[in-house]
């Protein structure tokens, strides 16, 4: 009769296991490190870009910028030369709006997911960007042309279709918390979780996954292509840290998420910042935010350079 | 920071306790000095005592002088005319004076009083100490008589008032007492009678005449009670039964010996009462008794002495902090995702303006329709304000069709398609057709699941119609709503739907212990 109560926690165990809460998050860590005049840096991926340009981080490289309507049939010059681009809202969140095309002659554009698109349907997809269709708050937006990340082979067998992806918690400075984020066929190609993505924890030290969840409850296959997620372990792990730690230096926010995805020819690159992470990262990995932040807002050393706290956290 | 955070909560917790006290103080304040109550429709009693009196003038000055009410027993004047043309008319303390030059032909004159039982002021009617009871002059024989009475009153039960009273009240009557009364008996004779003899016993006394307030009553004859100065108080008595204390629904209009009414420059002036009962909403009334109770210049800056128009729209209003506050209850403890912050608010609003199942039905048929010409619209590829401007004009149309339909069919159901409000429609439309292309049909589902219980509970809040009548007539209440709303804002606790979210952590940690 109480069945249904397995599937409860009561507060005192969610406590014990250190689980951060969506209130708690808001008010006393997001509300608290993260000004929000600072918001807009990671709100705007022109302006990310930019600002990650500035500190040395790798992004993917800007093709080009359109930012009113009667410019949007220029799409096709600006792209010139490049073999294969994506568009992508410059507000956009959790992946809306991204187009990615990976070949294309005048007329018709194949992207990723081999969906094939008429001319007319991609100027219709940049519109909508402008009109404010992905944007937070539906207001007018920018559509952003850039390089297609070319994704290591390394996860080819962890990832249905789409970008698996890195996503790091950066918590005053300090990679806190990582998982990897895998693309489902029922995610549609998208690395979002509450889509259907896989969410694989990966040990902040090693790089190596630790556990993993599909739609909140534990899995250890990927259940489109059945690679063992156990045996996943992310290459230049250091590398992926350091542009995560970099991320504090370049926004001032003191609580974000890094999305870090791996390019097979320029290595791990930056592809967002966020300024209010989500909380699933604690599922993926099986453990609790919540003391762990309390650790590094207590106990870890102040005042250290990006360098110095990837390496405090890998000791 | 810890410490920031409590003081913020501090800060906001010695504002909730100040509000709860304060609306609190403004309830007891409005329920004694407003008659305000917990309960909607409540009405009051109002009495209407008309005094009718005609008389053929006599050729001289005319001066017809009457008995006021006194507002201090268990009734207060609400409002009080006379009507006497061609007559001057002067409000004494009181008595009301009405005089004129000499008229010829039959006079009436109405002197009319609206009545309200105010239970409150019941009871306090302040003592003013009398001077020593004036002895009667009496002849030897009288002397002896009374002397009688006053023994026979001894033996007789209850306190010496009542015991007097008892004396004239036996069956059959007793020869003694019927020698000391003069005949005819009257009540006015009795009670002179009565005050006499307590004279003698050192007991002030005096005649009280007022109305006793029965509906339909015609009477010719006041009411006459006994009252008498005893143990510092002046208490009042039945003539007939002695029983202590002024009976429920009788209003005092003169105290001493003067008459109710006198005539002067008339001849076989009759005076004819007659009292009617009407009720009136206790709200309505708020306005008077807040005038007697001298609150008057606070009454006029409250809500209630607005226009009745704006008062239903701010009486309407007053509901939303308490819908608000079950949607951030909602959001924030138990934390269902809705579409839009107050959208299930907005629903529940229209929910209670149509009816519950009604109103359901009928947003669903919206909702259905809508979605489906959104698809249709999807097809199109328009862009996002032209398309989103495409669908509320498009509810616009489905709410016409619907009612005009429901009306022809008589099916009222569908009549009350026009209470919802139609941007918000729209943007309902818009925002589950853009899930359903982006997260699935599933997602979509939940999400608008989820609104219309939201509403659905919200409705159910709000519906209620002493929650509604508590939210307008002690508005305070708002101001208790604002600061738990805030308090809310640093509430950082688990939401309820977290406890299962993130149930799989809690439990790996139990099989590790």
């Amino acid at each position: 009769m109480f069945d249904f109560l397995k599937h409860f926690a009561t507060p005192s165990q969610l406590r014990e296991a250190g689980v951060l809460g969506m209130n708690r998050r808001n008010y006393e860590i997001i509300a608290k490190s993260n000004r929000r005049r600072l918001y807009p840096l990671v709100d705007d991926k022109v302006q990310t870009k930019k600002l990650a340009a500035g500190v040395g981080i790798n992004t993917p490289h800007l093709i080009g910028v359109i930012d009113v309507q009667n410019e949007v049939d220029r799409f096709l010059s600006l792209v010139e030369g490049y073999k294969e681009f994506v568009i992508k809202p410059a507000h956009g969140s959790g992946g809306k709006g991204v187009l990615v095309i990976k070949s294309y002659d005048e007329k018709q554009f194949v992207t990723a997911s081999e969906k094939v698109l008429s001319y007319h349907e991609v100027y219709q997809h940049i519109s909508n960007i402008l009109s404010g269709l992905y944007s937070l708050g539906g207001k007018y937006d920018v559509a952003v042309l850039e390089e297609m990340v070319h994704f290591s082979n390394q996860f080819q067998d962890f990832s249905y279709q789409g970008i698996p992806d890195v996503r790091v918690i950066v918590y005053q400075g300090f990679p806190a918390m990582a998982m990897m984020r895998l693309a489902t066929k029922e995610s549609g190609g998208r690395a979002n979780l509450h889509q259907g993505a896989v969410g694989v924890g990966i040990d902040i030290k090693s790089g190596c996954a630790v556990a993993a969840v599909s739609h909140n409850r534990p899995i250890s296959f990927h259940p489109d292509t059945g690679a063992d997620l156990m045996k996943l372990q992310v290459p230049f792990w250091r590398e992926h840290l350091e542009i995560a730690a970099k991320g504090y230096e370049m926004t001032g926010l003191g609580y974000l998420g890094a999305d870090i995805v791996l390019d097979k020819y320029r290595g791990p690159m930056m592809l967002e910042l966020n300024a209010r992470p989500g909380l699933a990262i604690q599922i993926a990995n099986g453990c609790g935010l919540r003391d762990l932040l309390k650790r590094i807002r207590n106990y870890y050393p102040k005042g250290l350079t990006w360098s110095e706290r990837v390496d405090y956290v890998l000791k | 920071m810890l410490n920031k955070l409590k003081s913020v909560r501090f800060f906001l917790t010695v504002g909730l306790v100040l509000s709860i006290a304060f609306a609190g103080y403004a309830a007891y304040y409005k329920i004694r000095y407003w008659g305000f109550n917990f309960t909607p429709k409540q009405t009051t009693d109002v009495w209407t005592v008309e005094e009718h009196v005609s008389f053929m003038p006599n050729g001289s000055n005319i001066r017809v002088s009457m008995a006021r009410p006194l507002s201090t027993a268990g009734f207060k004047v609400l409002d009080e005319d006379a009507v006497a043309p061609k007559y001057k008319i002067e409000k004494k303390t009181e008595r009301i004076e009405i005089t004129s030059k000499p008229k010829s032909k039959l006079q009436d004159i109405y002197y009319r009083v609206l009545l309200y039982d105010n239970v409150d002021s019941r009871g306090k009617t302040p003592a003013e100490k009398p001077s020593a009871p004036q002895k009667p002059i009496m002849d030897e024989q009288t002397s002896v008589v009374a002397g009688q009475l006053l023994e026979m009153a001894a033996q007789r039960e209850g306190d010496p008032i009542q015991q007097v009273i008892a004396l004239f009240n036996q069956n059959p009557p007793d020869e003694t007492v019927q020698s000391f009364v003069p005949s005819p008996r009257t009540d006015k004779a009795t009670a002179q009678a009565v005050i006499d003899l307590l004279a003698l016993k050192d007991i002030s006394a005096r005649m009280v005449r007022g109305i006793k307030l029965t509906e339909g009553k015609k009477t010719l004859m006041p009411d006459v009670m006994l009252e008498a100065y005893i143990d510092g108080m002046w208490k009042i008595y039945n003539l007939e039964t002695g029983k202590k204390g002024v009976p429920s629904n009788f209003i005092i209009f003169q105290r001493g010996g003067n008459s109710l009414v006198d005539v002067e420059g008339g001849t076989d002036s009759v005076t004819k009462f007659s009292v009617m009962k009407s009720i009136r909403s206790s709200f309505r009334m708020a306005g008077h008794r807040a005038e007697l109770s001298h609150s008057r210049s606070l009454f006029n800056y409250s809500i209630y002495n607005l226009p009745l128009n704006e008062q239903n729209t701010l009486k309407w209003l007053m509901i939303f902090p308490l819908a608000i506050l079950v949607v951030v209850l909602m959001r924030n403890v138990v934390g269902i995702q809705t579409m839009g912050t107050f959208t299930p608010m907005l629903i529940a609003m229209s929910l209670v303006k149509t009816g519950f199942w009604p109103g359901l039905i009928c947003f669903s048929l919206i909702l259905g329709a809508g979605l489906l010409i959104r698809a249709g619209l999807s097809k199109l590829n328009l862009l996002l304000v032209p398309r989103i401007s495409a669908v509320v004009i498009f509810v616009i149309l489905i709410m016409q069709v619907l009612s005009v339909i429901g009306y022809q069919w008589k099916w009222n159901i569908a009549v009350s398609a026009l209470s919802f409000p139609i941007i918000i429609m729209a943007w309902v439309i818009e925002r589950a057709s853009i899930t359903w292309e982006e997260d699935g049909a599933a997602n979509a589902t939940k999400e608008i699941v989820y609104s219309v219980l939201v509403a659905i509970i919200t409705y159910f809040v709000i519906v209620n119609e002493y929650i509604r009548h508590i939210m307008f007539a002690f508005n305070e209440f708002n101001l208790v709503i604002l600061f738990i709303v805030m308090l809310l804002g640093t509430y950082t606790g688990y939401r309820l739907t977290e406890l299962t979210r993130f149930a799989p952590l809690a439990k790996k940690d139990e099989k590790h212990v």
